[in-house]
């Protein structure tokens, strides 16, 4: 039951395919992204980001003092006529 | 060009605006809800002093305010990216590019969520959207919710659903896991709500009748907490009971409930139904820095703020030249101690945009914010003066070294 709950709706990413994942590769929040694709979809990670953060098994003295996870524009969506420079 | 942009219309970027224009600077606010106000919107409950605290109305006198000192706001308007290039900041919405020398970034907070079996069917939502539905939307989120996460927001929110004749099945913890961290723990809970006692509003024992001071402290914390719960405003609190997974076909048709023993494990065979319509996860809140993020101002992870924290100063300055934070992006607390922020972080801003004479209302105004702190009496980490003191010495840390060149 906890195993099949959707952790990442964007990318449909599991709590069982996470951890199995975290475990295999003993791997950073940031690997684990990649690997799964959990925050990666079009809401940028805005719900489950501090969830794929807890999960990850690198829990190093670097979390104290950067973001594990890193923002990039556009951090909210936009429509793609306007980041193309507004032809229609 | 403007002398000043704010982005969040909630009470701390609020405050800042009306400062700012005293002092007859153009600002402009930006914020990507529909009205002006921010998390304050939500709010409405009683003072110690018996008068009710109505965020609605609060958000409409500062919006009042600022209007009328000729701030220009900007409302339904998301901002997806900010730059600094030579001196000078450039913030990008949709449909416009707006550039500043000075950029208070207000962002506030966002709800952190815990994931619970069937959390993703329709009904599903965080307490705090329950909240904007039922205060300012003025619509019920269901008849009848349950309310996973026990803490100072969803009590609060629980009282509000209740005013609005909402039924609230009962409150209980989220099912212990990797991603729960504490707020499982029935021990760990118990002791965050016996600490917020002593503040409680009146609202808490008057509606509560001999709850919070005497009989409910008594209940909760001497004996073992009861399997069937401590009612508060007739909403049994489960601290002995975890929701193991949300129901129901095409939308919430209940939970199912266990209990817990005092360390938070499932005991077998204790499973039960409870019938709602809407379910409400309360995960509390953490500091949104995902604007300021993108500017490369250094970041610390203080639990006791609520998270990732961008460097600041008392005067609500970053290391970064123009860049200014002011509310719950710098830590979770009340919308007073925000809007006082606010005021400071205004002040601030018209110094350095070439008033003089201001460090005497500087001073001052972080007075008051260290002072509306003291006399909170919600607190939504019991050591939010620890978290401040660390961001202090963070700083201290940062211009020591740039000091000395």
């Amino acid at each position: 039951m906890t195993e099949d709950m959707i952790i990442c709706r964007c990318e449909e990413v599991t709590y069982k395919e996470l951890a199995e994942t975290a475990n295999k590769y003993n791997c950073s929040a940031r690997e684990l992204k990649l690997r799964t694709r959990a925050g990666m979809g079009y809401c940028g990670g805005r719900t489950c980001r501090n969830m794929v953060d807890k999960l990850a098994a690198d829990l190093t003295d670097e979390r104290q003092t950067q973001i594990t996870l890193k923002y990039q524009p556009p951090i909210r969506p936009i429509h793609f006529g306007d980041l193309g420079g507004g032809q229609s | 060009m403007n002398n000043v942009i704010i982005i969040g219309a909630g009470p701390a970027g609020m405050s800042a605006a009306i400062a700012c224009a005293q002092k007859g600077l153009d600002v402009v606010v930006i914020d990507e809800y529909l009205k002006a106000g921010g998390r304050l919107l939500g709010q409405l409950y009683e003072q110690p002093d018996g008068s009710w605290w109505n965020g609605i109305e609060e958000s409409a006198r500062l919006h009042q305010q600022a209007l009328d000192l000729g701030v220009q706001i900007q409302l339904n308007t998301p901002v997806n990216n900010i730059e600094h290039h030579d001196g000078q900041w450039t913030i990008y919405t949709e449909h416009e590019t707006l550039s500043t020398n000075h950029l208070l970034l207000a962002t506030g907070a966002a709800e952190s969520p815990i994931p619970v079996p069937g959390w993703t069917l329709p009904g599903v939502m965080s307490v705090g959207a329950a909240q904007v539905m039922t205060n300012v939307h003025r619509v019920k989120p269901g008849e009848r919710g349950v309310i996973i996460g026990v803490n100072v927001l969803s009590s609060a929110i629980a009282m509000e659903l209740k005013l609005a004749g909402i039924d609230v099945a009962c409150m209980a913890l989220p099912k212990m896991s990797q991603l729960t961290d504490q707020q499982a723990h029935p021990k760990h809970v118990l002791d965050s709500l016996l600490h917020v006692s002593h503040m409680a509003p009146s609202q808490f024992v008057k509606l509560g009748s001999k709850l919070m001071k005497n009989d409910f402290m008594k209940k909760l914390g001497v004996t073992f907490y009861p399997k069937r719960g401590v009612n508060m405003w007739d909403i049994p609190i489960q601290l002995r009971k975890a929701v193991i997974e949300i129901y129901g076909e095409k939308q919430v048709e209940g939970v199912t409930v266990a209990t817990i023993d005092s360390n938070g494990e499932i005991v077998a065979g204790t499973e039960e139904n409870v019938e709602a319509d809407f379910v409400c996860i309360a995960g509390g809140l953490y500091p949104l820095a995902e604007l300021a993020a993108l500017t490369g101002c250094p970041f610390y992870l203080i639990e006791e703020l609520g998270g990732y924290i961008p460097l600041h100063n008392e005067r609500m300055e970053t290391p970064l030249d123009g860049l200014y934070v002011a509310g719950n992006i710098t830590g979770i607390e009340g919308a007073k101690v925000a809007a006082a922020q606010g005021t400071t972080a205004g002040l601030t801003i018209a110094k350095q945009a070439g008033f003089e004479g201001l460090d005497g209302e500087i001073e001052e105004a972080i007075q008051v914010v260290e002072e509306t702190r003291d006399q909170s009496y919600i607190q939504f980490h019991p050591e939010v003066n620890k978290g401040r003191e660390m961001v202090k010495e963070k700083w201290e840390e940062y211009v020591l070294p740039l000091r000395s060149i």
